[in-house]
């Protein structure tokens, strides 16, 4: 700890820290524009110019570090008048139409010309018009208003990973652009809207709707992932009209990913379900909720409860839900007497899956100095853990990875694997055996005859000699034969090696599922074996078929059979669910609904609805409440969502063991790996029009590689289960991989 | 004493009566002030603030860019503004309603204006009939007031500009 003097004052501040982080801390205004304190430092603004004791000229406050004794006046004269003339300077170029500019009102530049500039310009000759291109569908230029602080270009250079927008030419020429015509294309990109200080950079989807003075702010958590980023809802007369992202250094630090920024417009979707309807003789009549709810209650007591058949009575939840509303379906199931609850939707085999403890928090894994990253695409699927991993990388952390496809990662990787996805578990098992042999642990059986490769030597190494390593395990092996064996090889490897685990299989809000126990219990029946058998009732919440499982038409096919009574709660219509339903709830979609969203180090976030559902939708806590009520249930007087947070225990979620044997044989065969495109992954996301216009919007294709092709007997040209084929020979032998956002008839 | 008797030989003499007819008789003959409205009417000054009327440019095109701060500096909440990019990329109103009601004439709407859309006219004497509603006009009927008064606007401003 060091002193110095700023405006008199004597302030602490640590050596070498920069000036204008201890005058942000100690609440200074020093007026600026490039510096950004997630960003590094350009100094090329020149507005944060302060005068310092004993140097010659006035000093930049983001680039001057402190010393002991320093002397610093931020108010004085010759801070003031250097200040100003740096402000006129920039307002030379800066066009005059704040009045039809949509940053006005929240402009760093408008703020601080109030401050310092004067208000009359000197400038009498043409100002620069720089033309603008079309950069996508989500952020919209107006680069005549660049006042050229680079944050973007330093944004997508130093957090994005891949550096879209760039200067070109000198001086007054100086152009901030894409690159590339095919314009910005990082899941990230949002948040280059939220570093730009003026107004060259801002959001398409809100583009002219409003004025910032106008809205109101409201947080939220986005529950897209398995991070749940801590957002600001700006909502204008009930209805949400942007969002933007709130600090948070334990969560997502300043950043948020596209998914969580721009998914609000599926909110405003015409095809949301607005009224509660019933089956009545195969036609749907609109309702009020009352008859609505009577019907529901009607049919599962005639079709089960009174007939003493409660365990034929099931619950599937789609990974969407709140905690809350997990924990009030299991309730209503458990006290009506029945154990067949489930979330997990997507597993081909229940008895076969990724059971991982997460031990890492979302922090620590910028410290973490090596990594092994098995099936998954990180950036794309959960692009805040990638930010921290990529930061790790970026201060040193080798990362090693074993996927079953080429991907395009924003650093650089130590080593890509390909491997098909039924010799993972035996590039594992050698992993293990040689970590085991390099401790002189006893090799146990299943071992023995392993054969170690320079792939598993290289890997091994790579964890043996790490001191904080972490292993994260992906979506794309929850349907591997070899899933349990997987995770089971992954916990050894951990263990030998102290390392972390972080297991991002599930997405969105599924630690909740678990917390809340919505898992089937002693004598029930899980998601695939309720489908399988022949349940009398079901209570679906916010399920979408041809989405949420992993064989779309067979589900449809048991819900639809005769004498079967489903009760479904959606937000949005879907036919599959007309269909098969024989009451549809409209419930509240995100933002509409207080409750709670776990994330992956287990932290429970509470959010408050930041804007009512429209006039006939109902939260869906709401909605069990009073259909536990009507059946008569103990135990549901909850009058909000926050008494039901605290019934919930904080026992922590258990964790399913897996007892089967480990097994590493390779299977023959192809593999397919069904993964739902990244903006496709729920239904709000699948309605936000500009999410979907964009190039990670619409991956809709099933890439394997020409050998592949030549077995399965298709070409180029072909679909593939109703997928457009593309021959690629970065993906694995053996392995299809299929990344889809269309509604499609499954896999076999 | 003397003015006791000062006083009690004009009330006598009906002193009083003789002075309020003197001054009958001359305003008999004087010119009127009096205007026939609304035959007739006063001279006003420019920077009279009556009805309100949204502008066009010389081409036909409305000056109002939906920028809101006349909404925002309405101190009575009259102004109400929806807006959206139309089809040719501009930026406009879809709606822009003053509730003649609530507002109570302090030009501000104009002074705040940057591109002189908004302005008070020398127009007051308008009325609304029946309901609540008439109270509230529409961007169509601005826009009338506005192209209907546009000589009487501009002279006014002219008039007014080199006191600015």
């Amino acid at each position: 700890m060091i002193k110095i003097e700023i405006d008199g004052n004597t302030v602490k501040a640590e050596a070498g820290e920069m000036l204008i982080a201890v005058t942000d801390r100690e609440g200074i205004s020093v007026p600026r524009f490039c510096y950004h304190k997630k960003l590094s430092v350009a100094a090329s603004c020149r507005m944060c110019l302060v005068d310092v004791e004993g140097a010659p000229k006035p000093q930049t406050a983001c680039s001057t570090p402190v010393m002991e004794g320093m002397k610093v006046h931020t108010q004085n004269e010759r801070a003031k008048a250097s200040q100003q003339a740096v402000m006129e300077f920039l307002l030379i170029n800066h066009p005059l139409d704040c009045p039809i500019c949509d940053q006005g009102g929240e402009c760093e530049l408008q703020d601080v010309a109030m401050g310092y500039g004067s208000d009359v310009s000197r400038f009498t000759e043409g100002k620069r018009v720089v033309v603008d291109g079309d950069i996508g569908p989500l952020i919209q230029t107006d680069m005549t208003r660049c006042i050229h602080c680079t944050r973007c270009v330093r944004f997508g250079a130093e957090i994005g990973g891949i550096m879209e927008m760039g200067g070109t030419g000198r001086g007054e020429d100086l152009k901030i652009e894409p690159f590339l015509a095919k314009g910005i294309q990082s899941e990230l990109s949002g948040n280059m809207i939220d570093v730009c200080p003026v107004g060259a950079l801002t959001s398409k989807p809100f583009r002219y709707e409003l004025r910032t003075w106008q809205m109101n702010a409201v947080s939220n958590i986005a529950r897209h992932d398995l991070v749940g980023s801590n957002i600001v809802i700006q909502t204008y007369k009930g209805k949400v009209k942007r969002i933007v992202a709130k600090d948070n250094d334990s969560v997502n630090e300043t950043w948020i990913s596209d998914r969580d920024r721009f998914s609000y417009e599926g909110l405003a979707h015409e095809n949301r379900l607005l009224s509660p309807q019933i089956k009545v003789k195969g036609e749907w009549q609109k309702v009020n909720w009352d008859e609505a709810l009577e019907f529901a209650m009607h049919g599962l007591v005639d079709n089960v409860l009174n007939t003493g058949e409660a365990n034929k009575l099931g619950a599937l939840a789609s990974n969407t839900a709140t905690l809350e509303e997990f924990y009030l379906l299991q309730k209503l199931l458990r006290e009506a007497g029945s154990e067949n609850i489930d979330h997990r939707l997507n597993i081909k085999d229940l008895n076969n899956t990724v059971a991982l403890e997460s031990n890492i928090k979302l922090a620590g894994l910028e410290d973490i100095d090596h990594a092994l990253i098995i099936g998954s695409n990180p950036r794309l699927e959960q692009p805040m853990i990638n930010h921290r991993l990529r930061k790790a990388n970026l201060s040193g952390a080798s990362i090693d990875v074993i996927n079953v496809m080429e991907f395009d990662f924003n650093y650089r990787l130590n080593s890509e694997n390909i491997v098909a996805p039924n010799q993972i578990a035996l590039l594992l098992a050698t992993v293990l055996k040689l970590i085991l042999q390099a401790s002189n642990t006893k090799i146990p059986d299943y071992l023995s005859k392993v054969e170690a490769s320079d792939m598993a030597r290289q890997l091994a190494d790579g964890l043996l000699d790490a001191d904080n390593s972490v292993i994260v395990l992906g979506e794309h092996m929850v349907n591997n034969l070899q899933a349990s064996s997987m995770a089971q090889l992954i916990n050894e490897i951990a263990q030998q090696t102290n390392s972390t685990t972080l297991n991002i299989s599930a997405t969105a809000n599924s630690m909740a599922g678990d917390l809340a126990e919505f898992v089937p219990g002693k004598g029930g029946l899980d998601a695939n074996a309720m489908l399988a058998t022949d349940l009398k009732a079901y209570i679906l919440l916010d399920v979408y078929p041809h989405f949420d499982f992993h064989n779309p038409a067979q589900t449809i096919q048991a819900l639809n059979k005769k004498d079967i009574f489903v009760v479904s709660m959606n937000s949005f219509k879907d036919q599959a669910v007309a269909q098969y339903s024989d009451v549809m709830l409209p419930i509240s979609s995100f933002y509409e609904t207080s409750g709670s969203h776990v994330n992956i180090e287990s932290e429970v976030q509470s959010f408050c609805a930041s804007v009512s559902a429209p006039s006939n939708v109902k939260p869906a806590w709401k909605v069990l409440k009073v259909l536990a009520d009507l059946l008569e249930l103990p135990g549901f007087h909850f009058a909000n969502s926050m008494q039901i947070t605290s019934e919930i225990s904080n026992q922590g979620r258990k964790q399913a063991v897996n007892n089967k044997a480990i097994d590493i044989k390779v299977k023959r065969g192809v593999d397919v790996i069904w993964q739902k495109s990244p903006y496709a992954v729920d239904a709000l996301s699948r309605h936000a029009g500009a999410l979907q216009a964009t190039k990670i919007g619409q991956i809709h294709s099933a890439s394997m590689n020409k050998a592949t092709a030549k077995k399965l007997e298709v070409t180029e040209n072909d679909n593939y289960l109703g997928v457009p084929i593309s021959i690629s020979e970065s993906v694995a032998n053996n392995c299809v991989f299929v990344n889809t956002n269309k509604s499609t008839g499954g896999e076999p | 004493m003397i003015s006791g008797i000062k006083k009690l030989i004009k009330d006598f003499s009906l002193g009083e009566l003789r002075g309020g007819l003197k001054i009958t008789a001359k305003e008999l003959i004087n010119k009127k002030i009096t205007v026939q409205f609304p035959e007739e009417r006063t001279p006003i000054s420019p920077r009279f603030r009556g009805l309100h009327a949204l502008r066009r440019y010389p081409n036909g095109e409305e000056r109002c860019i939906a920028c809101k701060l006349c909404e925002a500096v309405c101190p009575a909440n009259a102004i109400t503004i929806e807006s959206e990019m139309r089809d040719d990329g501009t930026r406009r109103t879809t709606q822009y309603d003053i509730d003649l009601f609530k507002c109570i004439f302090c030009g501000f709407c104009e002074e705040a204006c940057p591109v002189d859309a908004i302005v008070e006219t020398q127009i007051f004497d308008y009325a609304f009939v029946g309901s609540r509603e008439g109270s509230i006009i529409d961007k169509a009927h601005l826009l009338k007031v506005g192209d209907n008064n546009e000589q009487m606007i501009n002279d006014t401003k002219l008039e007014d500009a080199k006191y600015r």
